[in-house]
Order: C-alpha cells, then sequence, then structure tokens
C-alpha cells in the first residue's frame, strides 16, 4: 500500500516570472534543487526565441517545483495550477520535465500564434512541415534534411502566424537512439552541419509521415479539409482557440500541399522528400 | 413554408470554415471536428427549416446538373443528425439497412459524389504532444498510454509502463 506523501519541508522558495510569446508564467522552486541561473538557462534551452524576466502581475500559469517523500523514497514534483502534473526520481529528469511542461504552456496559450506538434525546415524560401507524433522520426528526418542543406526552425514545434507563415523555433535537437530508445540528448543544429532559421517562411508542403521499416514512398495530395482534419491531432491550442487556430490552418492548406505517405530511412528518404517538395513548392 | 418535419442546420456553438469544396465545422460542446465533402456540405447549408427533403433534392439538382434519389439527401441528413450537426433528431430513413448496403445502392445509380463527413475528437495540448509514443506522465493521457515509469512516480498510474488509470 502507498503511503502518504509528505512534502519535504524548505526555508528557501524562490520565484520568478518570465513571459515569452505572450504567455505570463510563474515558476515557484525550491533552491536547494537548482539555482536560478540554471533554472534560467534551462528557460532558455527550451524556449529558443528567448523570453522576458517580468513583475507579477497579470500571471496566468503558476508552477511549484518541490521534492517530497514517498515511501521513504524522495521524489522531484511539479504541480501546475496546485495540481501534480508529474514526479520524477532525479534532479535532472524534473528539469527536462519543466523544461518541456513550460514549453508546452507556451505552445497552448501563445497569443497570436499556432503550435502544431512537428518538425520544419525551410528549403528554396519555403517551409517544409512535418507533423508528426513523438517516437515516429521527426527528429530523425529533421537532422537529416538539414544534413542535405535545409535549414533548421524546429524539431518539435511548427509556430505560425495569423498570415499562416511558420516562425523558427530552433531548440536544439532531441535525439534518441544515442543513450537508449527513450531518453533523449540536446544535440545542436551545427554538429549536423546546419544553421537555424532567422525569418518566417511561407509553407510549401505539409507531410505526414511516418516511419515504417520497408515503407514504399507513395505520397497522396490530400484536399484541404482532410488535411486540416489530419492537422488537427498535433494542434496544441485547438482546444483553447479552435476560431483562430482553424483560420491559420485554413490559410496554410490553401496555399500549400498536403501529403501523406509512410517513409523508410530518413537517410534514404530525405532526398526523394527534398525531390517532391520541389516539385510541388517551387 | 417552414414545417417542423424539415431539417434545421444546427448553428449554435459551432466554428465554421469554408474552403473550395469542402466545410469545415468544428463543434465547441464536443471537441470534434467534422469535415464535411462538397455533397453533405450543400445539404447541411440547405438545412433552414424552410425546405422539405424534395426540395433539397430538387435545389442539389439544379446545382450539379444530375438526378438524384431522395435517399442520397437523406444520407447526408442522416449523418449530420448522428454528429449532432442537426437542430433535432430525424428518425433515419434507412432502418434495417447497413450503412454498407445503402452506400451500395445508391452509389450505384449515383452520378455524384456521395455526402462524406469524416469526423475527429480534436486532442488536449497534452494529448498532442505527450500521449502519443511513450508518455512522460498519464495525465490527461487514455488508459493504455504506454509511459516513462521513472517520470511518473508519485500518482502511480504508469504501472507496468502503461497508464492504468488508478
Amino acid at each position: 500500500m502507498k503511503k502518504e506523501s509528505t512534502a519535504v519541508k524548505s526555508e528557501s522558495f524562490k520565484q520568478i516570472y518570465i513571459c515569452s510569446f505572450g504567455v505570463k508564467i510563474e515558476i515557484k522552486y525550491d533552491c536547494a534543487l537548482f539555482t536560478e541561473s540554471e533554472l534560467i538557462e534551462s528557460l532558455h534551452k527550451t524556449l529558443p526565441n528567448g523570453f522576458e524576466i517580468i513583475g507579477n502581475e497579470q500571471i496566468t500559469h503558476h508552477f511549484d517545483v518541490f521534492t517530497r517523500y514517498r515511501n521513504e523514497e524522495l521524489l522531484f514534483v511539479i504541480h501546475k495550477e496546485k495540481e501534480h502534473l508529474v514526479a520524477a526520481r532525479t534532479r535532472e529528469d524534473i528539469l527536462d520535465c519543466l523544461e518541456s511542461k513550460v514549453r508546452l504552456t507556451v505552445a497552448e496559450f501563445a497569443v497570436g500564434k499556432v503550435f502544431l506538434h512537428a518538425g520544419v525546415v525551410g528549403w528554396k524560401g519555403k517551409a517544409l512541415v512535418l507533423p508528426g507524433n513523438s517516437f515516429h522520426g521527426k527528429t530523425t528526418l529533421v537532422a537529416e534534411l538539414v544534413k542535405k542543406g535545409a535549414e533548421y526552425f524546429s524539431d518539435e514545434y511548427a509556430v505560425l502566424d495569423e498570415y499562416g507563415f511558420v516562425h523558427p523555433f530552433p531548440k536544439m535537437l532531441s535525439m534518441r537512439g544515442i543513450i537508449d530508445k527513450i531518453q533523449q540528448l540536446d544535440v545542436p543544429v551545427e554538429r549536423f552541419g546546419g544553421k537555424a532559421a532567422q525569418k518566417p517562411l511561407e509553407v510549401g508542403l505539409i507531410l505526414l509521415t511516418e516511419f515504417e521499416k520497408e515503407a514504399i514512398w507513395n505520397p497522396v495530395v490530400m484536399s484541404p479539409g482532410e488535411g486540416v482534419l489530419e492537422i488537427l491531432s498535433h494542434t496544441i491550442p485547438i482546444r483553447y482557440k479552435p476560431e483562430f487556430s482553424l483560420k491559420v490552418l485554413n490559410k496554410i492548406t490553401n496555399r500549400a500541399t498536403i501529403t501523406k505517405t509512410r517513409r523508410g530511412e530518413a537517410s534514404v528518404f530525405a532526398d526523394l522528400i527534398l525531390d517532391f517538395f520541389e516539385k510541388q513548392t517551387i | 413554408m417552414s414545417n417542423s418535419q424539415n431539417p434545421v442546420a444546427r448553428k449554435e456553438r459551432l466554428v465554421i470554415q469554408e474552403m473550395p469544396d469542402e466545410v469545415l465545422v468544428y463543434d465547441l460542446e464536443t471537441n470534434k471536428a467534422h469535415c464535411l465533402n462538397q455533397t453533405a456540405a450543400f445539404v447541411w447549408k440547405s438545412c433552414d427549416g424552410e425546405n422539405s427533403v424534395a426540395d433539397i433534392v430538387s435545389q442539389f439538382e439544379q446545382t450539379s446538373g444530375s438526378r438524384v434519389q431522395e435517399d442520397l439527401i437523406w444520407l447526408a441528413i442522416d449523418q449530420l443528425n448522428e454528429r449532432n450537426l442537426l437542430e433535432k433528431d430525424l428518425p433515419t430513413k434507412f432502418v434495417g439497412q447497413s450503412r454498407r448496403s445503402v452506400l451500395k445502392k445508391i452509389g450505384l445509380a449515383s452520378m455524384v459524389a456521395l455526402p462524406v463527413i469524416a469526423s475527429l475528437t480534436a486532442p488536449t495540448a497534452v494529448m498532442a504532444v505527450n500521449c502519443s509514443g511513450v508518455a512522460a506522465s498519464c495525465l490527461g493521457c487514455p488508459d493504455g498510454t504506454r509511459c516513462n515509469e521513472n517520470l511518473d512516480a508519485v500518482i502511480g498510474t504508469c504501472a507496468a509502463g502503461v497508464c492504468n488509470g488508478d
């Protein structure tokens, strides 16, 4: 039977208040876990477009990071709006979790932007958006495309504005398969000989693709409506701001081609994808 | 003339996006999105409470330039009804018949595209990112989602690598 968990008493909690994409967040943390500069460094990693340190007014999202015991085991815990969000056994894991939860909060509530869970690269003046679930090879494919000379936008989020342009969100690439199949290692895009994009681009192609061993490249062009329906599964703020999200997706899908196919190894298919992209968009 | 038996398209609590040959409808009550193809969209827009099904058939024939059976319009109405896109429920015209047999019957006789409505439940933000692959936390994910046990120790919902809702 599980013992009731008890919070570890700490004398020293601190708060910082940040604003990114118009989203105002408080992070209250136990100073025994990490220093303010460690936290800020971590936030810079997770929010590559930067953030402002702000005052404590009009904060709409609150995180608490602390430790507690359960069954005599020390755990690192994050609460959001006083509700349990996640716990971890190591300080490193909880910092990783905090990064991803803060990033997700920004992605959901960003003012004037729609975040899609997608990899993005730029190629010859247009953007290729690769919506996809985790563990379906998004980052690997983005890395291969960057190796071929594509401009790096993101391996996690396509940040779309109201005009249907995609903005860079150039966090380090979270590569799996280096430590093990689950854990991610952050790798700078320069390691792949690439560079991060600086300016937004119009979306040329949205490619819905998943890795499948021995898959055959068979791109099927979808209608805008079917395409939006598929992309909705990867649209972070769809429930929070459905009207704005659909307006932006509609704008994009009316201009860009939406295609679906399974694919094999990223290193083999990267050339096929870029060739297809050029034929469809340039 | 308005008749209480005439179908009426629901308008409240819906976000509607017009696309070149389709209409996308997002239901704010259920968080479901529906993509209506041209035929389904035509029927839905014609459901104004004034038009009877026979009126919609005639308007559809004028617009498409093809003769259609009333069953084709009823097939659209049935689907709109199922998806809660009409103001009030209408009894199905195809009692005792499978959707497959109805489609086959109408499809063989039809020169126009059959009405199709594709639907999807919109994910929460967490589900859009976290509940695929191996979730870092089971919070917000459906039971059965694969999860990382090391990251979800306190609430105990990740057991043997699967969210179980305990």
